[in-house]
């Protein structure tokens, strides 16, 4: 996969991580992958990786079994949270770019219900849990 | 077991020109490195001496405390351009020669390599592309067990895919325990298996720092970074 450049690789390797375990792509209880195949397969470091592997560890998400390796945790709670954080994150990224253009809070919102609107019933997406 | 590199107030002239002068650096673990510099800094200079080929060097080289030469090489595995060997030899009879020089050089490694890269071993060296011919050299460079490997510009004038492959090698093959340099001067295709970078500039090291660090601190890429050493006029203060 391709790397911004600009941010910290193991900061970048965590996303692609929970991005999965928030997709449902990774499910609670999985193994992850051994480490050098992780490595291989992202095309970075083994450091790197197993930097990126503490923090999640240190986070709760993912939890490591001594001689069988890592999993990502079962604790529904930990995983919700991340969830909650990732959609603060790319919120606020949106609403702090469209804000610097000096479009009120109203218009934003107006705009992004059109927005999904606009998208329509072509996405599946699950609103509620 | 740990690996360190410990260099120590080196200084090197060659016909009376200095090459290198009050080089120190220290690298410890199983890191890769990425050792960057404009043609001619030096940089190839410094894995030859760290490889004990090139000698009459002030200054210190250890290598887990040794710095005796004949000791040295043997923990070292250093890329070798195949220089010494005639052009007609096929891939194979290279192979039998690194066996026949080299203890340490594992065959069934070496054999899991040049499947990967899909090397036809009965091709003679004259015959090969550089790309190919440069993921022989990685080969032969990764199959030895070393505990310090120096891999000199291996993507030098070569097509993406056969980079792609060499870095995938690298990730698989580099042993656990060892610390690994790579020289080029075009960052940004090693950048993401860098642990460490090294600059040479004038004549010495200006700067080592964690890869990940600069982007953390500076919010740059390392290219940026590294060409942002040599355009200081331009930037803000």
């Amino acid at each position: 996969m391709e790397f911004d450049d600009k941010v910290p690789i193991y900061y970048q390797i965590k996303t692609v991580i929970y991005d999965q375990i928030i997709a449902g792509q990774l499910a609670p209880g999985d193994k992850l992958p051994a480490v050098r195949q992780l490595a291989v397969s992202l095309t970075v470091n083994v450091n790197t990786v197993q930097r990126a592997l503490r923090e999640m560890i240190d986070e709760g998400v993912i939890i490591s079994r001594r001689g069988r390796g890592n999993f990502v945790t079962e604790d529904t709670e930990i995983v919700e949270q991340l969830k909650q954080e990732l959609i603060n994150r790319y919120l606020k990224q949106l609403y702090d770019q469209l804000h610097r253009l000096k479009i009120s809070d109203s218009e934003i919102i107006d705009e992004l219900t059109a927005y999904i609107e606009r998208q329509g019933d072509s996405n599946d997406n699950n609103a509620e849990n | 077991m740990t690996t360190t590199l410990k260099i120590d107030q080196l200084n090197y002239r060659k016909n009376l020109k200095k090459i290198l002068a009050d080089v120190s650096l220290s690298l410890t673990g199983n890191k890769i490195v990425g050792l960057l510099g404009e043609n001619g800094a030096g940089k190839t200079t410094l894995m030859r001496l760290i490889a004990g080929v090139a000698k009459n060097a002030s200054g210190t080289i250890a290598i887990n405390d040794e710095t005796n030469v004949a000791a040295r090489k043997s923990l070292i595995s250093y890329s070798n351009p195949l220089g010494g060997i005639a052009t007609n030899k096929r891939i194979s009879e290279v192979k039998q020669f690194y066996v026949a020089v080299y203890p340490d050089f594992d065959e069934q490694k070496y054999d899991q390599m040049i499947s990967f890269l899909k090397l036809d071993e009965s091709q003679r060296l004259s015959a090969l592309s550089k790309g190919t011919r440069e993921k022989l050299v990685i080969s032969l460079t990764l199959a030895r067990q070393a505990s310090v490997y120096l891999l000199d510009e291996p993507f030098g004038g070569i097509d993406s895919m056969s980079r792609k492959k060499i870095i995938n090698s690298i990730i698989q093959w580099k042993p656990a325990d060892s610390l690994m340099i790579i020289s080029d001067h075009y960052v940004s295709e090693i950048a993401p298996i860098l642990d460490e970078i090294v600059v040479i500039k004038d004549n010495t090291v200006v700067v080592h720092k964690a890869a990940d660090a600069i982007r953390e601190e500076s919010g740059q890429s390392i290219e940026d970074y590294y060409e942002s050493l040599y355009g200081e006029a331009d930037s803000n203060d």
